[in-house]
């Protein structure tokens, strides 16, 4: 009896912290919202079986029924961050290796920061097509703000200091591109670019729910006009799993490249 | 000459510059007026819809959508942050999967905001309100943490009563750090009303824009882009105001 009593106590201890309450708040959530899609207590369209949704889900993930539609976003979102990345990182170089040229240029990027990229999407489209092109486009352009503003934000920490001193020992522009920009911004053009991967992403899946013939975007809106409401929540679920899981894997890569930077300000804005 | 009268010239003058050499490029044709608006005439186009047209009704519902959104953002964002703030435990627990469900792309479960209220405002106003209300809540949380203790104690040697120390001493405390999570939720309001305006094809200017894409009307796409663009400037220059009022 005692042993139970410890047993319950030391369960309740458990629960009792920051991760119990979470996985408990899951575990609620998910029960809810199970009794509600058996029952049909609430929107039975609007609210189907987590197991319902969960077997979609392994439909997914074990046919290939998804693979065109996931290749054509992949393409999208990497192609968007590449480009992003190749205009962005030089861009953020050149606007914050002199202050002049920051303070002329920050504030201007900042503001068209804030307009949601997929407005731009109709011009893409009037130049690009309704074919990934312009979804690509829309990646790049969601990716481009917040890698330029980290990696102008990575420039103004470079100390003067350190370029004075690499002035005193003779050193060329290579090497003090080399060996005192380059450390002093690496850590924040990886912030940039794993935040810029989360904006290619929702802009190109986002755009593609708009006008596409493939993506996974496109998919979403396929099943909403079909009202097949249980695939929609698995794809959308599938969506975030993926994002998720490339956030981390990029934020580990990353911090096995390199500590992290002393300062990452929040750059989710300009998604 | 002052040094920010010599910066707003100098940006004054690269966005005139820039803008100078499109109007130059689709005047010569260098790039196919079919595809592309001069800027002249993209201001020309949104003037008559702002005088003639319904650009400017378009523009109040964008305005109505943004303001309920804010309203409903705020309202529940700050009893969300201050409960954070209050239960420690709840507060360790919740901040982190609201931090979790703020990155993830929500954006894109816009479907699902349309099969409950319906293709309508009401829809586009749920999800903004969603964008709005963690950053919302998120700073509130953060700024009542952060109050500085020597405050309170000043607060309870003077004998405060708990309504006192509260108006007196944490209000102003906490007023910029949650203004400043005011600001990010308003930015993300706008980003998130104009886009799923645009996407949905319901409210005002991005739809807007949206139908002028659909009709093939280029004059009407650059100007709906402009008055966006505009939208948004307009907006952020007078919450950055308003943040330096507060913070003053």
């Amino acid at each position: 009896m005692n042993e139970l009593r410890q047993v319950g106590v030391a369960a309740a201890q458990r629960i009792q912290t920051p991760a119990g309450v979470q996985a408990l708040t899951v575990i609620a959530l998910v029960v809810v919202w199970e009794v509600i899609g058996r029952t049909g207590l609430l929107f039975a369209e609007l609210f189907p079986s987590v197991t319902g949704i969960l077997e979609s889900l392994w439909v997914y993930v074990s046919t290939p029924v998804l693979i065109p539609h996931l290749k054509a976003s992949l393409y999208e979102v990497g192609g968007g961050l590449l480009l992003g990345a190749l205009c962005g990182i030089p861009l953020g170089v050149i606007f914050g290796s002199r202050r002049s040229f920051m303070e002329v240029m920050e504030p201007i990027i900042l503001y068209l920061a804030v307009v949601p990229k997929i407005i731009i999407f109709p011009i893409f489209i009037l130049f690009l097509g309704i074919g990934t092109g312009s979804k690509l486009a829309v990646g790049a352009i969601a990716a481009f703000f917040p890698i330029v503003l980290l990696t102008i934000a990575g420039m103004r920490e470079v100390r003067p200091v350190y370029l004075d001193v690499a002035k005193t020992l003779g050193v060329g522009p290579w090497q003090t591109a080399t060996k005192v920009y380059l450390p002093a911004i690496t850590g924040f053009v990886f912030t940039g670019l794993r935040i810029g991967m989360g904006a290619a992403v929702t802009g190109a899946l986002l755009a593609e729910t708009k006008i596409a013939k493939a993506g996974l975007g496109f998919m979403i809106v396929e099943y909403y006009s079909q009202f097949r409401m249980v695939d929609m929540y698995s794809l959308l679920l599938f969506i975030f799993i993926l994002a998720a899981a490339a956030n981390w894997a990029m934020k580990r890569v990353f911090s096995l490249l390199l500590p992290l930077p002393r300062s990452t300000e929040d750059a989710g804005v300009f998604f | 000459m002052r040094e920010d009268t010599r910066l707003m010239l100098w940006r004054g003058f690269l966005i005139l510059g820039s803008l100078s050499l499109v109007e130059a490029a689709v005047r010569r044709r260098w790039i196919n007026p079919f595809f592309m608006a001069s800027p002249l005439q993209a201001l020309e186009v949104l003037w008559s819809q702002l005088t003639t047209g319904n650009a400017f009704f378009l523009m109040l519902v964008t305005l109505y959508e943004i303001a309920c959104a804010l309203l409903v953002s705020t309202l529940v964002g700050l009893m969300v942050g201050f409960l954070l703030w209050r239960y420690r435990l709840i507060g360790a627990s919740y901040e982190m999967l609201l931090a979790a469900l703020f990155s993830s792309p929500i954006i894109l479960a816009y479907p699902i905001f349309l099969v409950s209220f319906g293709r309508t405002s009401a829809a586009i106003i749920a999800l903004s309100s969603i964008f709005g209300l963690i950053p919302v809540a998120i700073n509130t949380k953060s700024a009542f943490q952060h109050v500085n203790p020597i405050l309170l104690q000043v607060g309870a040697s003077m004998n405060l009563t708990r309504r006192q120390m509260f108006r007196h001493i944490l209000l102003p405390a906490v007023a910029p750090p949650i203004f400043s999570g005011f600001r990010l939720g308003l930015t993300y309001i706008l980003k998130s009303v104009l886009g799923l305006e645009y996407v949905v094809q319901v409210g005002g200017v991005g739809m807007w824009l949206s139908e002028a894409a659909f009709r093939f009307e280029v004059g009407e796409v650059y100007a709906g882009l402009v008055g966006t663009v505009l939208l948004s400037v307009v907006f952020l220059y007078m919450i950055n105001r308003a943040e330096v009022l507060v913070r003053r």
